[in-house]
């Protein structure tokens, strides 16, 4: 070996270091998904979700527009008439289940370019991953918009409760 | 109500005379007069919905044919007159037809009662020869108009019928003429406005008319004289929008000729002429967004 | 060849027609495949003309026509999509739709609605009503039945010219006029008519909607099958319409010789009670409970009980079992346990000697073909099929008398001697009675005599014709002496078992007191039923089987028609009963291979000639006999 291949050795390892080193500073490109998620443009079509209006009524009247729209017919709804014991919504008529099958959906937004009422649309929840086909019948009460702040603990009536409770873990 | 009153006499009279009332003048034949009082529709002016009404059902107009004379009140042969047709007859008959049709041009024989209202002097009934010209009728025997104004425009024939202007002054009364005129004798009925009139405020005043008094039978008539009034009073009241009196026309368009009977037809008559001759008061509506005669007519009143 | 002077010619569109004198344009068009928009005009009323929907251009008529009220004449031309009728039609519709909600989504009609249709075909994509609309009440009960909306009504006419014209009630009238004008009932007191759910399918919009039905379903959702309603022996033809295996409602499918269209409330709105609720087992007692087993054991169980008591066992099936049921359940009864006590319905023993084959029967659609039609029995006959009275009152508009009479006296003097053609309705129970009566007349009146008699249930007159009675064997056979005993009479006859088929939970057994005794003290009930009886206490063997609207087969309606029944909700949990008799016959030693109801259709033929797999939805002949 050369005397002066032994000399440039440290150079070459401090280049490599360099190179090692520049990376290190520089920003990172990936995140630490799932814990974090980076934020998804706002036309995104990840899972649907119903939503309410101001006072924490439903905007779903039940008219299953979206469930004839659909492409795939992953969408079943069954109407019910509002009481005055039981307002749901706003008007006659409320959506008394409200079932998406998720592992169905081609999630193209038919749906929501058919209510009229603009109650459900595509939101930007995307990674829907579970452990059993079951889990992603998503109900009613997993598809519905929270309450509103100032009314998180007031009992606004919802529809009667579904018929199966899976934890999700979506 | 006195005319009642003098016409249950006159029947009185006639039957104590025995013109009327079983074996009339002793000729074995059986006829009766019996005054039935409306309660005042002015859809129950259309014979058919007469009938319907004097059977106990709402006033409302039926179906043609049957016309009356085939199937009338009842179900039974009916014919259907006019007062005016009938206050015109003992005339003819005490001083026979040929007295009658002297009277008159040759396509309007006789004589016919104007009922004249509106901004004349001496507002009435006025029963004139066939043809005398509307300028007599107004500036004669109506005393011309009132305050010492001008006439704007009138209407010759009733609530419904188109609308005339000081040009035609000259056209003579009778239903040829005044058809040839652009407008229609009608009931005779006319309406004289002068220069302070607001022409869209007569249009809506006369639409809402209409509107009040359709039976509501057909859905022209029922929801086209709604609207026309919604459109009226927007324009009157300064919220009138651009296209509106094109919008008028157009719902008159779908409304003449398509309703079920003349009550729906009529109500467009009137605002579409206002529309033709006064184009300019509308767009002026719309524009200032208030009524330009109003406060001339409140400094009036 | 001569000139037929009762034909007339017209154009429509520019291709020619030729139609009967006194046909409205509107059917000449639809002769020729033209579609009319219409909303008013309904085939079985009188023209209007107020929706205005249906204006065309006829030539040498100055303003569009009414194609719903003006009649065709020779050498009409008619033009129905020139440019002034499309804006009419769009301005038309722009007029219904001015002041209409348009609540469409939340409304039961969207999807089957004409409004929603037309205003598609022909209407305008916007409106240029920009006026805060009009505002009614809606959703008013008109009765328990009904809904009002009174914003979505079009002011047709069709409910009030049906209550007065079909149904002669006149519940249903205009009130107020002009733009203000909505329906209602006098005072606002409840629909009290019986065939208020007519007014709902003839509502061209949402107005008039069904409480039961309310939000259940969207038309397209529905699975639509077209049987024959359950509720009498009419044979009134439905659409029986069933979302996720639930019925959501029955409709009227038009039968010109039988309904005519229309339905009444209590078949209308029989259909929750056919609902099938859960998952049923055969249940078999042992021990004086009721253990829950497999069809096999249940079937095996009861052929061993059966067998045990022989001839001394009593069949009674549900008049709503239909005819392949009967057949089998007859057989065996008969064949298989030489048993000759059968009995069906109510078992009042009706006039079980006097059977024969009702060959000169009088068919529904002829009543407005007589001039005078005797309804003995008053509105206890009406009750029993409900939509014979609008049968009569549509003859009585066309100039028929109707003589609502309790006894035959009355009834013989009613008619006059001049009579054509006489017709007499009245229920099977009083048939003696009718004979006498019908021999009487025959003798006064000139013309012909016919009665038409209505039985219990759906398939009564099958049953009747199946000789599931203890006089007559099938097709009115007679049994030679070895006639059995009816329903009131097996306590003394030495009964001692008891096999009750029901097949409608509208025409169950319905035991008395003392016959619930009774059955308590025998030794063996077997009970095929649809659903939970009140009978299940005393039953030793439960069989589950279909109800009505669950099962193919055919029933025969009061004047002969034998019509197919289809399955309209899926009981695939549950055996076919004609399954299951075959099961108990073949537990029984029977050597019966049917492998679906027409075959058992095919044998019935051989027993029954009148009953022929190609006449079916026809009368079954009987003077065609053999």
């Amino acid at each position: 070996m050369p005397l002066r291949d032994v000399a440039l050795g440290p150079y070459y390892l401090l280049k490599a270091m360099a190179t090692t080193f520049k990376h290190n500073v520089r920003p990172v490109v990936t995140i630490e998904y799932p814990e974090r998620q980076k934020p998804v443009p706002p036309r995104a079509r990840g899972r649907h979700i119903l939503h309410r209006y101001a006072d924490g009524l439903e905007k779903c009247v039940g008219c299953e527009l979206c469930a004839i729209a659909c492409p795939v017919g992953c969408i079943v709804v069954e109407a019910a008439e509002n009481t005055p014991e039981l307002r749901v919504s706003p008007g006659e008529r409320y959506a008394k289940r409200y079932e998406i099958n998720l592992l169905r959906c081609i999630y193209c937004g038919l749906c929501e370019e058919a209510c009229p009422y603009d109650a459900i649309t595509m939101g930007p929840r995307y990674d829907l991953a579970d452990d059993h086909p079951d889990k992603f019948i998503a109900v009613k009460e997993d598809l519905l918009e929270p309450l509103p702040a100032s009314l998180a603990d007031t009992a606004v009536p919802s529809a009667a409760p579904s018929a199966q409770k899976i934890p999700r873990k979506w | 109500m006195p005319q009642t009153e003098l016409l249950e006499t006159a029947l009185e009279e006639a039957r104590a005379a025995g013109y009327i009332g079983r074996n009339v003048l002793g000729s074995g034949f059986d006829v009766d007069v019996l005054l039935h009082r409306g309660a005042g529709a002015y859809i129950c002016g259309e014979e058919t919905a007469l009938l319907t009404s004097l059977e106990g059902y709402r006033g409302e107009p039926r179906l043609k044919p049957p016309f009356p004379a085939v199937k009338g009140l009842y179900g039974k042969p009916t014919v259907v007159n006019n007062v005016e047709t009938l206050a015109t007859l003992p005339h003819i008959v005490r001083n026979g037809p040929d007295w009658f049709a002297a009277m008159g041009t040759p396509t309007g024989k006789g004589t016919r009662v104007w009922c004249m209202s509106g901004h004349v002097n001496r507002p009435g009934n006025y029963e004139l020869e066939m043809g005398t010209p509307i300028r007599e009728l107004i500036y004669e025997h109506g005393g011309g108009i009132w305050k010492g104004r001008s006439l704007k425009a009138f209407q010759p024939g009733g609530a419904s019928m188109m609308v005339l202007l000081p040009e035609h002054l000259d056209v003579g009364l009778d239903f040829d003429a005044i058809a040839k005129a652009g407008s229609m004798a009608g009931a005779g009925a006319m309406m004289v406005m002068d220069e302070t009139t607001c022409i869209v405020d007569v249009a809506r005043r006369l639409v809402k008319f209409f509107e009040h008094e359709s039976c509501g039978k057909c859905t022209p008539c029922r929801e086209g004289t709604y609207w026309m009034a919604n459109l009226f009073d927007r324009i009157e009241f300064g919220e009138g929008k651009p296209g509106d009196p094109d919008l008028l026309l157009d719902m008159g368009y779908n409304i003449d000729g398509r309703s079920f009977c003349p009550l729906g037809d009529a109500s467009t008559w009137f605002p579409r002429s206002v529309i033709k001759y006064f184009r300019d008061e509308f767009e002026q509506h719309i524009v200032e967004k208030a009524c330009p005669f109003r406060g001339e007519r409140e400094a009036v009143a | 060849m001569a000139v037929v002077t009762d034909q007339v010619t017209l154009t429509v569109d520019g291709q020619s027609v030729t139609v009967a004198k006194g046909t409205l344009i509107l059917d000449a068009a639809k002769k020729l495949g033209i579609e009319i928009p219409i909303f008013c005009s309904h085939p079985k009323m009188e023209p209007v003309a107020v929706c205005r929907m249906c204006l065309v251009e006829v030539e040498k008529m100055p303003k569009l026509q009414p194609a719903c009220a003006v009649y065709v004449m020779d050498g009409m031309v008619v033009r129905t999509r020139t440019e002034q009728v499309q804006r009419y039609q769009n301005g038309v519709l722009e007029f219904l739709l001015a002041n209409h909600p348009l609540d469409c989504p939340i409304c039961d009609k969207g999807g089957e609605c004409p409004l929603q249709d037309q205003t598609y075909t022909y209407g305008p994509g916007a409106s240029r009503y920009d006026f805060p609309k009009k505002h009614f009440d809606k959703a008013v009960p008109l009765s328990d039945k009904i809904l009002l909306d009174r914003e979505r009504c079009v002011l047709c006419w069709r409910c009030t010219r049906f209550s007065a014209e079909i149904s002669g009630e006149r519940e249903l009238a205009l009130i107020q006029r002009g733009k203000d004008t909505i329906i209602g009932t006098f005072n606002d007191q409840p629909a009290r008519s019986e065939y208020q759910g007519n007014w709902t399918e003839i509502c061209p919009v949402g107005a008039l909607t069904s409480r039961q039905y309310r939000f259940i379903s969207r038309p397209w959702d529905l699975d639509r099958t077209a049987t024959i309603c359950p509720g009498c022996s009419m044979g009134c033809n439905v659409h029986a319409d069933a979302r996720h295996n639930r019925l959501g409602r029955f409709q009227a499918r038009e039968n010109l010789a039988v309904d005519d269209g229309w339905l009444c409330d209590f078949g209308r709105y029989s259909f929750p009670s056919f609902q099938r609720e859960g998952i049923e087992r055969p249940r078999v007692r042992r021990d004086g409970r009721l253990e829950e087993v497999s069809y096999e054991e249940a079937m095996a169980a009861a052929a061993q009980s059966l067998r045990r008591a022989g001839p001394a066992t009593a069949g009674w099936a549900s008049p709503a079992a239909t005819n392949e049921e009967l057949f089998l359940f007859q057989r065996l009864l008969r064949e298989v346990l030489a048993t000759p006590h059968l009995d069906h319905g109510r078992g009042r023993g009706e006039a079980a000697t006097a059977l024969e084959p009702d060959d000169a029967a009088l068919p529904i659609a002829d009543l407005e073909r007589c001039d005078h039609v005797l309804l003995l029995g008053g509105q206890a006959v009406i009750d029993a099929a409900p939509v014979l009275h609008l049968r009569l009152f549509k003859s009585e508009r066309k100039g028929v008398r109707v003589h609502r009479v309790d006894d035959a006296r009355a009834a013989l003097e009613a008619v006059p001697a001049e009579a054509q053609a006489v017709g007499i309705v009245s229920s099977l129970g009083r048939k003696p009675e009718v004979d006498s009566l019908q021999g009487k007349l025959a003798r006064k009146v000139k013309g012909s005599v016919r009665r038409l008699l209505v039985p219990d249930g759906p398939n009564g007159r099958g049953a009747t014709d199946l000789g599931f009675g203890p006089g007559r064997g099938p097709g009115y056979a007679s049994l030679d002496g070895k006639a059995g005993r009816a329903r009131p009479d097996w306590e003394a006859a030495g009964v001692r078992a008891l096999y009750l088929f029901e097949a409608s939970p509208l025409h169950d057994f319905q035991a008395s007191g003392e016959e619930r005794e009774w059955i308590q003290r025998l030794e063996t009930v077997v009970l095929q039923r649809p659903r939970p009886s009140p009978l299940d206490d005393l039953a030793h063997v439960i069989l589950p089987g279909r109800a009505f609207v669950e099962k193919a087969g055919t029933v025969t309606n009061m004047e002969g028609r034998v019509q197919r029944i289809r399955p309209a909700i899926d009981a695939a949990v549950v055996r076919d009963d004609w399954k299951i008799l075959q099961g108990v016959a073949q537990a029984l030693g029977a050597d019966w291979r049917y492998r679906d109801p027409d075959e058992v259709f095919a044998d019935l033929s051989r027993a029954v000639p009148a009953y022929r797999a190609d006449r079916i939805g026809e009368r079954a002949l009987w003077s065609e006999r053999a």
